[in-house]
């Protein structure tokens, strides 16, 4: 008798073993990646925003109703392999029903892993990437149902900035449009779109230019818009820091007085006002994100949450990062890039959150919950909401560069920011 | 003035040239140097002129001294500025792309008196056809030109001690002859002089002393009268020996037979 | 007509530029046979030195230039002593790969100081822009012209007027002769990187000028390739002409072949014509005449 309870005590003993362990043990696991470093440029600011952020939606901010997120960071250090090649190890080291999501960053790690993501692994995917080819009228959801973009594709951006063009030339005749772009993927990305909507506007475009990343000189482009007689320039798929930004914006403000520059989300932000000074006031581009960085960085308007949540995580966790100068070693440069790792932290919060309370905390439950979703973002969209049909964020505001140059010991410094002239836009709700 | 202990020199860590060389140099000689192609009398040069580093060699062994002090070691131009040691290196080494005026102004680099124009009149003076040519580039020169310029352009270093490595090479007999009665010139100037040569005759009748190298070796020393009198040297440096040969052939299994030392 | 014209003049102004990294390269090349890889991270090395004085320290700029380059000399100096000195005697083809990997070392070192973005670069030079109806030459190209060509006709005295100049062309052409004739050739050639250096500062903070400077402007370094390779590797003069063809090419091709449809080629033009040059004249254009033994 006595040996016959032992049994059943060591058979009920093992069972709950073998099931409450796994039961127990399951995990909510995220992936993401960011370019930190690399040969391109070292963007710690990505990782560190996204951290902060995550340490915030672990603790304070109350992780997935209660249960904390795991979540993986890695730097892929601006090479689409290392992200493909980190991602499959995560898919072969976690199993699917606790990695739930994975970010990625850049269109070049998105391509090679369409087949792995939408047909194989069937895992939602956040990405930065704004490609149109991908999150574009000839991709999108249908094509490519795990993959969600972050903010609205380069073919919008260039199409609002046309549109808003046409609506605000004053001249007699159809407005006259450059388009300037790196000879790369993003450059290249979203030109065929531009070309088609302005057509069907009523745009000409008198010039097309291939600028290069590693020019020396803008004069030769510059003087063939002028005398293309073109009265706007799109210029399109550049880091707003780099030097032939500044080449073209110092070259264009001398050569091509009277023209009104314009550009999309890279160029729109901190970094040009520092680069290229004075050359830049006047410019108008749009954005993906609310502008969170004047220059100097105190000057910042607070009045959009997001933006004030971004300044006060950085304060608190990044406190000397945040206060170094902009040529220190390991200062927050541009909080856009801060605010941007947030962002990812907070999306993912938001939506594990959603699909546990959908009672679907798997990656089905997740996609569910993110093609679900309408929200306005902690209200950085000016509290309008914007719902996940498209597989992108799709808002977007257009900007204005007021920038000034004062005396400081001396010295010229520029001071600016770049402030909204539209309200936030909501590109799937836009009648072309 | 100068002696050399038991020097042994390698290349590359690995090619052993020099196997225990000694000699010694006195002051106001011309001290012959001969030996067949690959004897190592240029290595010698080097090692001395302190130039035998930039060939990727170096002195494993023995010692090289200046009036009892060793300038083992010691950077070329140093052994220029300190001992007046000047090493005209084989092939005319004077500078191709350069006009013979140049050449002659380059040559007087480590020099900073005011006397280097005056010098170079002088040069001028010594060899008056370079003075013709003074603006034609080096290379188009004839090879005694050339051979000039380089014994002008070695004057113009203000040299005590000139090391002469097979000035002679190309020449034709004529120049040569012209050419080493100017070093006899140099040297009753009061230039000690060191001549390595393949033309034995006419170096070791203008000599003081003479060594004969083989594979790294002194092999026979004395004064030049004991060196052309001796049997082997006529023999093989100056193609005059007394044993008649029947053939070609018959004079290398002599020579392979009767090896030095 | 007018096109023409400014595209000639627009891109003759950046030739001169160019002409300068590509003399950087050659008297490089004379003294050592080696092909200077790095020219991209001196470049930038350079640039960055005279930002220090001039926009960090606010030294004024007849001061802060000479400075900078002293300072870029002097890291061209080092960088032979450590790098390039220990490899004396040996293949150039050695040096040529030490000079990458040095290039790499040193990318590593300038993204560790000075990180990888961009520096604002406004040395606001007097405006000197030259207007002549529908022809416009902006003030910063003309003035990088101007102290490029002044910056070119300094070496060209320094070589051929003087008599450290003299050592080093003599050095340039045989170490082993110079150092035999007194010529201290390790000094010499030390020299040599300390002025190529300079130079390839000057040309950096030209193009800096134009734009920003960021450890991304070594890209400029390379357009030195075919600038030197059009006109002759061992050329003073093909560097000059090299330079002036290679920033026309570029101008022209962005001004007439560009619009035709083919965007993008201005960044080939040079490469091509470089072709068509070597097919012809596989030493460039003004290689040397090699003087063959009498
Ligand atoms: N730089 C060098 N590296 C390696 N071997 C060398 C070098 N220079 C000379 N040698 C070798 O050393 C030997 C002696 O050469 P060398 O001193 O020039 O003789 P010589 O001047 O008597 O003809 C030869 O076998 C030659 O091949
Ligand atoms: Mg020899």
């Amino acid at each position: 008798m006595k040996q016959r309870a032992f049994f059943v005590l060591v058979c009920v003993l093992s069972l709950f073993l073998l099931f409450s362990g796994p039961l127990s043990a399951k995990e909510i696991k995220t992936l993401s990646q960011f370019p930190m470093s690399g040969p391109v440029g070292s963007l710690p600011e990505f990782g560190w925003g996204f951290i902060d952020g995550m340490n915030w939606v672990n603790n304070e901010g109350g992780g997935v109703n209660g249960k904390k997120i795991k979540w993986f960071l890695e730097d892929f250090r601006y090479d689409p392999t290392v992200e493909v090649a980190t991602f499959n190890k995560y898919c072969a080291e976690h199993t699917p029903d606790e990695f739930l999501m994975a970010t990625g960053y850049i269109t070049g790690g998105l391509k090679p892993l369409i087949d792995k993501v939408n047909k194989e692994e069937k895992i939602p995917w956040l990405d930065g990437s704004y490609s149109t080819e991908i999150f574009g009228d000839d991709g999108g959801p249908s094509k490519y149902p795990y993959y969600y973009s972050l903010g609205a594709t380069y073919g919008a951006q260039l199409k609002i900035l046309l549109k808003w063009i046409k609506e605000n030339d004053k001249g007699k005749g159809n407005p006259k449009v450059a388009l300037v772009y790196s000879p790369t993927a993003w450059g290249r990305d979203g030109i065929p779109e531009a070309k088609a909507y302005a057509k069907k506007k009523g745009i000409d475009i008198v010039a097309e230019i291939e600028y290069p990343y590693s020019a020396t000189s803008a004069t030769s482009e510059c003087m063939e818009i002028r005398k293309a007689k073109a009265q706007y320039v799109i210029y399109h798929g550049y880091s707003g820091a780099s030097g032939c930004t500044a080449i073209f914006f110092k070259t264009a403000k001398q050569v091509l007085k009277d023209v009104q520059l314009t550009g999309t989300h890279y160029t729109t932000g901190r970094m040009p006002i520092l680069v290229c000074q004075d050359a830049y006031d006047g410019y108008v581009g749009v954005a993906t994100r609310p502008f969170v960085d004047a220059v100097p960085r105190a000057k910042t308007p607070m009045d959009n949450p997001m933006v004030k949540m971004a300044h006060e995580f950085a304060k608190k966790n990044r406190s000397s990062e945040y206060q170094k100068g902009i040529q220190e070693k390991d200062a927050i440069k541009d909080m856009f890039l801060y605010m941007e790792g947030l962002t990812y932290a907070l999306m993912l919060q938001k939506v594990l959150t959603d699909a546990d309370k959908a009672g679907d905390l798997s990656r089905e439950g997740v996609k569910k919950a993110l093609d679900k979703m309408v929200w306005d973002f902690n209200g950085m969209f000016g509290g309008k909401k914007f719902s996940y049909k498209s597989h992108t964020i799709p808002m977007l505001q257009i900007f204005k560069a007021k920038v000034n140059m004062v005396d400081v010991e001396g010295k010229k410094v520029p001071t600016g920011a770049v402030v909204p002239i539209t309200d936030w836009i909501n590109v799937d709700e836009v009648k072309w | 003035m100068l002696s050399i202990e038991n020097l042994r020199v390698v290349y590359h860590d690995v090619i052993s040239v020099l196997n225990g060389i000694s000699l010694t140099l006195n002051e106001k000689e011309i001290l012959i140097i001969i030996g067949a192609n690959g004897a190592g009398k240029t290595t010698l040069l080097r090692s001395v002129a302190g130039m035998i580093d930039f060939y990727d060699g170096s002195i494993i062994d023995g010692d090289i001294k200046m009036n009892g002090a060793s300038i083992k070691g010691l950077d070329a131009t140093d052994i220029m500025k300190r001992f007046g040691l000047t090493y005209v290196i084989e092939d005319r080494p004077v500078f191709w792309y350069l006009t013979i005026e140049e050449n002659l102004g380059a040559a007087s680099f480590s020099r900073w008196d005011k006397q280097v124009k005056a010098d170079i009149e002088g040069i001028y003076s010594l060899f008056p056809v370079l003075e013709k040519l003074r603006h034609r580039k080096a290379g188009y020169a004839s090879g005694g030109e050339q051979q000039m310029l380089a014994i002008g352009m070695a004057l113009m270093t203000r040299p005590k001690i000139l090391l002469l490595d097979e000035p002679s090479l190309g020449l034709a007999p004529l120049i040569t002859e012209e050419l080493f009665s100017t070093i006899e010139g140099l040297n009753q100037s009061g230039i000690t002089i060191v001549l390595v040569e393949q033309n034995a005759h006419a170096a070791l009748d203008i000599g003081t002393r003479g060594y004969v190298m083989e594979t790294g070796r002194i092999v026979l020393d004395g004064s030049s009268r004991e060196l052309l009198e001796n049997e082997d040297v006529r023999e093989f440096y100056l193609g005059s020996g007394k044993r008649e040969r029947k053939s070609y052939k018959d004079a290398k299994r002599y020579k392979r037979r009767k090896r030095w030392l | 007509m007018v096109d023409f014209t400014q595209a000639l003049g627009a891109g003759t102004l950046v030739g001169l530029v160019y002409a300068l990294l590509g003399l950087s390269i050659v008297i490089i090349y004379r003294a050592s046979e080696a092909f200077n890889f790095a020219i991209g991270e001196f470049l930038v090395i350079g640039s960055f030195l005279f930002y220090i004085f001039f926009f960090d320290l606010r030294i004024p700029l007849l001061v802060a230039l000479p400075l900078g380059l002293l300072a870029a000399g002097l890291v061209g100096a080092l960088v032979e002593r450590f790098a390039i000195k220990p490899l004396l005697g040996r293949s150039p083809l050695s040096m040529t790969i030490i000079t990458l990997g040095l290039g790499f070392f040193l990318r590593g070192c300038v993204q560790l100081i000075f990180g990888s973005h961009s520096y604002s670069f406004f040395l606001e030079l007097p405006d000197i822009t030259q207007e002549f109806g529908d022809l416009l030459f902006l003030s910063d190209p003309i003035w990088a012209g101007i102290l490029s060509l002044s910056t070119f006709g300094l070496i060209l005295f320094l070589l051929f007027r003087t008599r450290w100049g003299l050592a080093i062309r003599a050095t340039s052409e045989n170490q082993a002769k110079a150092m035999a004739f007194g010529i201290d050739a390790r000094f010499i050639l030390l020299i040599v990187w300390a002025i190529s250096s300079a130079c390839i500062a000057v040309a950096g903070i030209m193009i800096s000028n134009f734009g920003a400077l960021s450890s991304m402007s070594s890209i400029v370094g390379l357009r030195a390739i075919p600038v030197v390779l059009i006109g002759g590797m061992d050329s003073i003069v093909g560097a000059l002409v090299g330079g002036i063809i290679v920033g026309v090419c570029e101008s022209l091709a962005g001004a007439y072949i560009e619009p035709m449809g083919l965007v993008g080629f201005k960044e080939v033009a040079p490469y091509l014509l470089l072709l068509i040059v070597l097919l012809i004249r596989p030493y460039g254009l003004f290689g040397q005449i090699r003087i063959e033994r009498v």
